[in-house]
């Protein structure tokens, strides 16, 4: 994975904080990081160049004031005064090569100078297997902090810790392994037909970039919602807004951000305006 | 009636393969290559224009243009060369590379007839932009992707839109008089996606702060797009290039999967 620092940008060496999405049901980890991009004005500042993400180009994501500002595939941000950094990714990972993909952003992170880094990321629905919805949509998180996953500050906010995170179940320590280095464990990936029910939340992206980052001895914390595929804009505010709390961004004190900036690009998020002809 | 728990998902969902970290990957393919004719084989090749022809109109055009010189291909391993004619032919699954007559600057052109998977298109853009190929300017000539694309599409409205790197647009407003190359086609809306090997090649455009273009036309299969995109060529591009002599012939246009009131309707004669 190459950097590539946009013409007439620059890095920003107080960026020590990193907010970035992996793939999952609805995008709405991506859809969170865009809110995020628009709201804070954050500046885009350069390129990731990565053999392992599927090509895909576009014409002004954020703003309509830069007409045909390209939109590629992952993009690094910078929120200056907010110490934050975020990468954007819009296309997927070839197949298979996730964990090479995860291995390559955890050399970034930590070449770039990142000390904590935040990933947003979505659950299944129809994997929930403890349904609470009485205090509305709960934030589920996963952190580095202590080696069960608990955080003091994510349960102050009151988060809960993903209860099917076992760091001893065989694909968690197969992540582990190979994110240490264990070239032995390469060879030991678990089948996918061998496949079940506790090996869902290890197979997602957001375990493997998770793994990755805490091998390299940063600070990771994952901030995790259930949806199901539709209009996931709702989702995305909350992962966008629980975000804010943890890093104490905001217009006000308890870290909100009052007004999100809706994204040019969400005009057609969900196909084009119906053919009014027909009627 | 499409069948909503079988149909293919729109192309901002995932396939559940996307979101597996144990999916194994495919075996790894060996690497595409040029042959070139030149001296010093070694050595890039420099162009002030490079253009990639990759929609089938596009490439009808430039398949017909008759003062071209073949210097060499791309071979990427995976696509079968069984059946490829000797000469060049718009049926083979071929990636030629030609210099175009021009009297005032070195253009090339690479027309690939042969569909490339997503994940070899980061590779082959690596090989024909920045690399053995070292050009000023590129132009990308491509299709809408009516799965990726946000706006509404008519099979009898043809059209021409353009995405373009950074360095591409600040000459369009730079005063020292070096414009945008298709300055007159509106821009490829916000929402919109395009993704392969055209994204592959714009996105390396711009990484490497190359001059680029990539204009995008529809329909993809239609005689007025192949009209269209002449009279963008000859405009703004290649403006001493004759183009009249580039094909049209409405058999051989049907023949190669286009279509066009103008050329059925000699049927209801």
């Amino acid at each position: 994975m190459e950097f590539i620092v946009e013409d007439g940008k620059q890095i920003h060496e107080d960026c020590s904080r990193l907010v970035l999405p992996a793939l999952s049901i609805g995008n709405v980890g991506q859809l969170a990081v865009d809110l995020l991009i628009t709201t804070l004005r954050a500046e885009r500042i350069g390129f990731l160049d990565d053999p392992f993400v599927l090509p895909c180009i576009g014409n002004d994501a954020y703003w309509p004031t830069h007409q045909g500002e390209l939109a590629l595939p992952l993009e690094a941000y910078d929120s200056s005064p907010n110490g934050l950094s975020l990468i954007q990714q819009r296309s997927p990972v070839v197949k298979g090569m996730m964990i090479e993909f995860a291995k390559n952003m955890a050399d970034f992170a930590v070449a770039s100078g990142k000390k904590h880094v935040i990933i947003l990321s979505s659950l299944d629905f129809g994997r929930w297997q403890k349904i609470d919805m009485s205090s509305g949509l709960q934030t589920y998180y996963l952190s580095s902090s202590n080696p069960d996953g608990t955080d003091s500050l994510c349960e102050r906010l009151g988060w809960k810790k993903l209860p099917e995170y076992q760091p001893d179940q065989r694909c968690w320590k197969y992540l582990r392994s190979v994110a240490e280095g264990d070239s032995a464990a390469v060879d030991s990936m678990p089948a996918e037909d061998d496949f079940t029910e506790e090996d869902y939340y290890p197979s997602l992206p957001f375990s493997a970039l998770f793994s990755f980052f805490k091998a390299k001895g940063l600070d990771v914390t994952c901030l995790l919602c259930y949806c199901s595929e539709g209009d996931n804009i709702s989702d995305a505010t909350h992962l966008a807004e629980a975000t804010c709390k943890l890093l104490e961004i905001g217009s006000d004190s308890q870290g909100e951000c009052a007004d999100w900036v809706i994204p040019l690009s969400w005009k057609t998020l969900y196909g084009p305006p119906p053919d009014i002809s027909m009627f | 009636m499409e069948d909503v728990l079988t149909e293919i998902p729109p192309p901002s969902r995932f396939f559940q393969e996307d979101l597996n970290n144990f999916i194994p990957h495919a075996p790894p393919l060996p690497s595409p290559f040029l042959i070139l004719s030149k001296p010093k084989p070694s050595d890039p090749i420099r162009a002030s224009l490079l253009i990639i022809a990759l929609s089938s109109p596009s490439l009808y055009i430039f398949h017909h243009i008759g003062s071209k010189k073949l210097i060499g291909s791309l071979i990427v391993p995976e696509i079968p060369l069984s059946g490829i004619s000797c000469e060049p032919s718009l049926g083979d699954k071929s990636c030629n590379i030609y210099t175009l007559n021009d009297p005032d600057s070195s253009i090339l052109l690479v027309s690939l007839q042969s569909t490339v998977a997503p994940e070899r298109c980061h590779t082959i853009a690596k090989m024909l932009v920045g690399e053995r190929i070292i050009p000023e300017r590129v132009l990308i000539l491509s299709s809408v992707q009516s799965q990726n694309f946000r706006g509404r599409l008519s099979a009898d409205e043809p059209f021409a839109l353009k995405l373009e790197t950074s360095k591409e647009r600040k000459g369009s407003v730079s005063s020292l008089g070096d414009s945008s190359l298709l300055k007159d086609l509106e821009y490829f809306p916000s929402g919109s996606m395009i993704d392969g090997l055209a994204a592959a090649l714009l996105s390396r455009c711009e990484m490497r702060n190359i001059k680029g273009t990539l204009c995008v036309s529809w329909p993809e299969f239609d005689s007025s797009v192949v009209s269209l995109l002449k009279s963008i060529l000859h405009k703004n591009v290649l403006p001493s290039l004759n183009f009249s002599s580039s094909g049209g012939n409405k058999d051989e246009l049907r023949s190669f999967g286009f279509k066009g009131h103008s050329l059925d309707s000699d049927l209801y004669a």
